[in-house]
């Protein structure tokens, strides 16, 4: 390592420091290197400094924050975790591009400032022979210094100083290389910070599979994996491979009570419980409408509204021979169904179906009045 | 006023040929003496004083926080159907603060408005103070602040992820991006100035905390290059984002479907109000700071003049805007819309639409007169003016929008709780304590590039006619 860093020539204007550097450059005695305490324009040509590579680098993660931004978004809300809000489709990218600006911002502006900082002008170095000169705070306040800066081992102070003389330097400072290389380099301190961001991308994907894959694994358990029956699949609990048993011989379940009546016409006997009351005629009534009317009709004269649509013949209850039934055989066709007529013993409880044999009564009364009903009427 | 002969073309006429950036001689060196002496020397009686004021108002708004977090959101008078009051108007308030910085660091810089040199640094610091205040209103908001990490989109172990299809996400990237980049800027622009700090002190522990803080910054031209080269970048990319960060703060309101809000021209009228509403921040701020830390060389009269003239633009930027709203509500044919303008220039909070109009339309309308714009008496009156009707233009929007929307039976009239305004006044607090040290702490003006457009500064023939 050569004994002398650098031999600098401080100048009190820009101006004359923009004059002295086409002369010294010429006599090519080291690398050319300007201190200034602010940028000085148009001398970055007559040093020969190429230009900058920033605007590529910042371009490139730019273009690279964006796409991060997207593929992210697109996984999370298309891939990963597809929940529709809004109304809108998973993959909806519109509603992507306004974190795809800020992200893509974000990106070119770090790289901006600390690929500036950290990779093209290679601070922080705080070891720098130029920091430990005395003319260092001369140049960060208000002079400029042109500096002749050793390449390998070939720097001729004498040359020097007599070359930034020549081109008009008021005063010259030979800086000493240091005796050893500072510990805190600007390479160490890019190690240091590349290892800490490999180590932080390293923790990053540990924690996600960490995070992923501890909830699942025994003795964690997540909800829809808990034990409990699934339709048609079979049961290990019981050897037949049900997953319930049958209900004991003889059980009845509550509020269906056996009719007592193995056919229409046993049932013919069944005499209705039921006081004839408003009441029970307006619970008839309902149940009827509910149930009976789509397709006996609201008279019951079987011409509901679905009978065209199911091409059905719903009996016609007003016909001499329903007339003619007992409400028995009337509350056996409600219960169990008749031909295309469903049971109803579960839509209704036994009160309701009662009920509407009343109501069916009722009806084919209503529809067949005679003058003595009449009178009856208007009597009361 | 004397004319900078080194960058400018001799053969203008004198009256259009750019005023001197400075009063009176000033050195590259003289400024450093005059700038960066101030971390250096003992802060004056005044500067406690204030700062007491400020710590006191700080405290009001954390204890009125701390009782929140004890009470809950019932501590303040938002209630169905005004969900969002002085939470969301203080945080739209603040980050529009803030904006006036980026707009002189960064547009200004591109359109190469040199006077932005000497109060670009001041500015910068008011929008990273600004945008802190502004980010603890959504994070109290939430109602449970220690869960505020949910905002982020991170592998969890509930295995849900954010919905970015929300503004409201879209809100939490957009302000993070720009405190992030706003304090990079912040920073590189410190760097310099920093290290002419650290050679200039003669105590070792500053100039360990300097040296640390400049990462060694030496001025070599080879820096320089880089340097200039990111600082434009960042310019650009700042510019695009300062105009991206209030339109997606508009977007929390403008994408939803209340009559008020669901409007086209909420994210530039946003923009608009938010640079208003920092400038005149900006004002009342550099007034104080040129007059007491005796700076009225660097920030001359014409500086406040033309940021006062930039108040006026804006003002007449707002009246269109809110001409604007008025012509929609008319022109929708939707009663809905007719109902809510109604609302602003009539009704209960009437008060708050005709305060909002006179602030931002009529009173800085004084400043067509150059008296007004030069006179310190009627440049305060206008900013203070600008920012109480800023503020009320939010209440306005949030509120009165919120308060009468489609249902009538679920009107209700909002009254703010004494926590509300306790926070409020806290935030402000936070803001004046910020700047007060860092107007003692580090240098309040960009010395580097100040020193970079005085006259003289730059080789004759550097081919450089900015």
């Amino acid at each position: 390592m050569a004994e002398t860093f650098a031999v600098l020539g401080l100048f009190d204007s820009a101006d004359a420091l923009a004059k002295a550097i086409p002369g010294v450059r010429d006599r090519k005695l080291g690398r050319l290197e300007a201190y200034t305490p602010y940028p000085i324009h148009g001398i970055d040509e007559a040093l020969g400094l190429r230009r900058s590579p920033l605007g590529g680098m910042v371009l490139v993660m730019g273009i690279l924050g964006a796409l991060t931004a997207f593929g992210f978004q697109y996984w999370i809300s298309a891939v990963d975790y597809p929940i529709v809000t809004g109304g809108k489709a998973p993959w909806s990218w519109e509603a992507f591009i306004p974190i795809m600006f800020e992200v893509t911002v974000l990106f070119a502006t770090f790289t901006a400032g600390l690929g500036m900082l950290f990779l093209l002008n290679k601070l922080p170095f705080f070891g720098h022979p130029v920091l430990q000169s005395k003319a260092i705070s001369a140049i960060t306040r208000d002079r400029f210094a042109l500096a002749l800066e050793a390449e390998g081992a070939t720097l001729d102070p004498a040359a020097c100083e007599a070359a930034l003389r020549a081109a008009g330097a008021r005063e010259i400072e030979v800086v000493p290389a240091p005796e050893r290389a500072p510990f805190v380099t600007s390479d160490f301190v890019l190690r240091s910070l590349g290892g800490i961001f490999l180590a932080c991308a390293g923790a990053g994907v540990l924690m996600y599979w960490a995070v992923k894959l501890f909830p699942v694994l025994p003795p964690m358990s997540y909800m829809q994996n808990q034990p409990r029956l699934n339709a048609f699949k079979p049961s290990a609990f019981f050897k037949d491979g049900f997953g319930m048993r049958a209900p004991a011989p003889g059980t009845v379940a509550r509020g269906h009570l056996p009719l007592g009546a193995a056919t229409q016409e046993e049932a013919a006997g069944l005499a209705n419980p039921l006081p004839r009351t408003r009441e029970v005629f307006e619970m008839g009534k309902a149940a009827y409408h509910n149930r009976c009317e789509v397709c006996h009709g609201a008279l019951g004269k079987g011409q509901g509204s679905l009978t065209a649509a199911y091409g059905a013949k719903p009996a016609n209850l007003q016909a001499q021979q329903f007339r003619d039934y007992p409400d028995g055989k009337i509350y056996w066709a409600v219960t169990k169904g008749k031909n295309q007529m469903p049971a109803h013993d579960a839509d209704l409880s036994e009160t309701q179906r009662w009920a509407v044999v009343h109501y069916v009564r009722a009806l084919q009364r209503a529809q067949n009045a005679t003058d003595a009903d009449l009178q009856q009427a208007v009597r009361r | 006023m004397q004319v900078d002969a080194a960058t400018l073309p001799g053969d203008l006429p004198e009256r259009l040929r750019e005023p001197a950036l400075t009063e009176g001689l000033v050195t590259a060196g003289g400024l450093d003496d005059q700038v960066l002496a101030f971390p250096e020397t003992r802060p004056p009686k005044q500067w406690y004083i204030a700062l007491a004021i400020t710590l006191s108002a700080l405290g009001i708004g954390l204890g009125c926080i701390g009782y929140t977090f004890f009470k809950g959101i019932g501590a303040w008078g938002n209630n169905s159907p005004v969900f969002w009051a002085f939470d969301i108007i203080n945080f739209v308030f603040w980050i529009g603060i803030g904006h006036a910085g980026t707009l002189i660091s960064a547009i200004l810089f591109l359109f190469r408005k040199r006077w932005r040199n000497a109060i670009a640094r001041f500015a910068e610091a008011m929008t990273i103070f600004a945008v802190l205040c502004a980010v603890i209103f959504p994070l109290i908001h939430v109602g449970r602040p220690w869960l505020a990490f949910w905002l982020f989109p991170y592998p969890n172990q509930r295995a849900i992820w954010t919905n970015f299809r929300s503004p409201l996400l879209w809100d939490v990237f957009a302000v993070n991006t720009y405190f992030s980049v706003s304090a990079m800027f912040w920073y590189l622009g410190l760097i310099p100035d920093i290290a002419s700090m650290r050679d200039r002190t003669t105590s070792k522990v500053r100039k360990v905390i300097y040296t640390a803080l400049s990462l060694g910054w030496r001025g070599a031209a080879s820096h320089w290059r880089h340097y200039e080269k990111a600082y434009l970048l960042l310019a650009g990319l700042a510019t695009g984002l300062v105009l991206s960060v209030h339109s997606v703060v508009s977007f929390d309101f403008a994408t939803s479907v209340v009559p008020g809000w669901h409007m086209t021209i909420f994210p530039p009228y946003f923009v608009a109000g938010a640079i208003f509403a920092g400038f005149a921040m900006v004002v009342i701020v550099m007034v104080v700071v040129r007059e007491s830390m005796q700076l009225k060389n660097l920030i001359t009269t014409r500086h406040l003049e033309v940021m006062n003239k930039v108040i006026l633009g804006m003002a007449c930027l707002m009246g269109y805007s809110y001409f604007m709203e008025g012509f929609t509500a008319w022109y929708s044919m939707n009663e809905y819309l007719h109902h809510g303008f109604k609302n602003i220039i009539s009704g209960t909070y009437g008060w708050a639409g005709w305060l909002t109009i006179s602030c931002n339309i009529l009173i800085p309308q004084l400043l067509w007169f150059r008296r007004c714009r030069t006179s310190y008496f009627w440049m305060i009156l206008v900013a203070i003016a600008v920012t109480v009707g800023m503020w009320f233009e939010r209440f306005v929007i949030i509120v009165i929008s919120l308060h009468q929307d489609f249902l009538p039976s679920a009107w209700r009239v909002y009254k703010p709780t004494v926590y509300d305004f306790g926070i409020l006044l806290g935030t402000f607090g936070l803001f004046f304590t910020l700047v007060l040290i860092f107007a003692r702490v580090l240098p309040v003006i960009a010395t580097t590039e100040v020193k970079g457009i005085l006259p003289g500064a730059q080789p004759e023939h550097g081919g450089h006619h900015g």
